[in-house]
């Protein structure tokens, strides 16, 4: 049951221009900035670009685009409400979708940061294979827990426009060395792709950190669902 | 089948107060206008809203039940299908959310008369064969035991709406719930077995014969009177001030008047008053450029 309840939402992504083409957008953007970094020449262009354009522009926004893509644009309500008419519950199809958005963007994260990483190498940056390695774990890891920051800012307003709300509080809160940026994912990302530590956080307090907000952030948004 | 025994629910601008009424197979209809919350009851019956007093029980169970709800179909006046989906994905996706074979889509789209739909994208439907779609689903599948539509005959594409009425008919027969909510006392008498009125959020009982025949008019159609009597019964009805218009004629009387209520009253006071045995009165259907038969 729940293929049948995630295959809605993937149908929006693959089959409606409007899914699919800022995803490519974005990837392309991510790419783009890869390749300036390498014929720039810059020595530690895989670390730069991570950090900067990757972490900071390109993957909260492809996150923003994915989760978008899959719930219609619409609230994670309206989005799943069609399944509930057809018998689904609300929980169980508001579940599927959530998902199937950490899953989608997990792995957009991974491939782009890869890509980058390996793209953007320079002469200063860590071996090229164990760099694309931690960077796709970053990537994958940072693209979750954006896909269920933003299911649950879906879950606010009869059109989800919460979903740019906590996009902005990402972006204002996540880049202050303040104890409110511990709360979103931009903080714990950067510290994973080699940028500043949050409060002086290790890469692995970090990584547990951007876990906790894609779990808490996916239960939230699960239990607002909820058919108006 | 549904049980709702002292229900108050609220859903802004709706709101449902002390509701009880027991719903067994069959097809059941609920009278009222938007605002006096039928599309709020149904929404309470599929258990998409909470309910703040009292007790629901569907199948058994509460409405919020994975097992009940697989069970239960609503179709609202807006109702809405998986967008980027084609028909027949659509009813393959409905089939296994209700844990049930697939089933040819073409086929049971045909009992609606809408199988030529069935390779559509959902996006390309209008809002009447949205519905139509949504109510084969609903009407075919053999998961569902309790069908709740909402206004069955408004928005609807054609081809369906001249098929509705015995495929309610048919699933009531073959011990379905089925349970409508129109603003129309035409649509609930023709389509129910039985009728309750909701006003303001409350359970008004069943209509009155009065009110069933004023439903049935439409503006100011008349009212024939069948009886053997109707010579007494035009003397007296030509002598109330209500009554606008009265003609005798071949065995039945033909009355008119502004309000069909008012008029079907005045002829309740006209049958005491003379004691004429009337063995049936009905709306009469008008016939294009006035009334059928009538000497006025």
């Amino acid at each position: 049951m729940t293929i049948a309840l995630a295959r809605p939402p993937l149908a929006r992504l693959l089959r409606t221009t409007r899914g699919w083409l800022p995803i490519a957008a974005w990837a392309a953007v991510a790419v783009a900035f890869a390749v300036t970094a390498r014929s720039g020449g810059s020595v530690r262009g895989a670390d730069h670009v991570l950090v900067g354009g990757y972490g900071g522009l390109v993957l909260p926004l492809l996150s923003y685009a994915i989760v978008g893509a899959l719930f219609g644009a619409r609230s994670l309500s309206a989005s799943i409400a069609p399944l509930v008419a057809l018998g689904a519950l609300p929980a169980r199809a508001a579940a599927a979708s959530v998902l199937l958005a950490m899953a989608t963007t997990a792995l957009a994260g991974l491939v782009t940061a890869a890509v980058v990483a390996l793209v953007a190498h320079g002469s200063a940056d860590p071996p090229l294979a164990g760099d694309a390695l931690e960077s796709a774990y970053a990537g994958g890891l940072g693209g979750a827990a954006y896909a269920a920051w933003f299911a649950l800012g879906a879950s606010f307003g009869r059109r989800g426009g919460g979903r740019a709300l906590l996009l902005v509080a990402d972006w204002l809160l996540g880049s202050t060395g303040s104890a409110a940026a511990l709360l979103t994912p931009r903080a714990h990302l950067r510290n994973l792709l080699g940028g500043p530590a949050p409060m002086d956080f290790t890469q692995r307090a970090s990584a547990a950190w951007l876990v906790a907000i894609a779990v808490a952030c996916a239960v939230l948004s699960i239990r607002r669902a909820h058919v108006r | 089948m549904i049980a709702i025994e002292s229900v108050a629910a609220r859903r802004r601008p709706l709101a449902l107060a002390n509701l009880s009424v027991e719903w067994g197979a069959g097809l059941h209809a609920v009278l009222g206008g938007y605002a006096d919350g039928g599309p709020l009851l149904m929404a309470l019956v599929a258990g998409l809203v909470p309910v703040r007093a009292g007790r629901i029980r569907v199948l058994g169970d509460p409405p919020t039940d994975a097992k009940v709800r697989r069970q239960v179909a609503f179709v609202p006046l807006d109702a809405s299908l998986p967008d980027a989906l084609r028909v027949h994905e659509v009813m393959s996706t409905a089939a296994a959310i209700r844990n049930e074979p697939a089933g040819d889509a073409v086929r049971r789209l045909e009992s609606l008369g809408v199988e030529a739909l069935a390779a559509r994208s959902v996006r390309t439907l209008s809002r009447d064969e949205v519905r139509a779609v949504a109510l084969a689903e609903a009407l075919t599948s053999a998961q569902v035991r309790v069908l709740l539509v909402e206004e069955p005959l408004v928005s609807l594409d054609p081809r369906a709406a001249a098929r509705l009425g015995e495929a309610l008919r048919r699933r009531a027969r073959e011990g379905c719930a089925v349970v409508v909510t129109t603003a129309s006392m035409r649509d609930a008498t023709e389509l129910a077995d039985d009728c309750v009125i909701l006003r303001g959020g409350m359970l008004a009982g069943p209509p009155s014969p009065v009110e069933v025949v004023a439903g049935q008019a439409g503006g100011d159609a008349p009212l024939r009177i069948v009886t053997r009597e109707g010579r007494a019964l035009v003397a007296a009805l030509a002598r109330d001030a209500s009554v606008a218009a009265v003609a005798g004629e071949d065995g039945s009387v033909l009355v008119r008047g502004g309000d069909v209520v008012t008029l079907a009253r005045a002829v309740g006071r006209a049958i005491v008053e003379t004691g004429a045995d009337v063995s049936e009165m009905h709306v009469e259907r008008q016939a294009a450029g006035g009334v059928r038969g009538g000497t006025w």
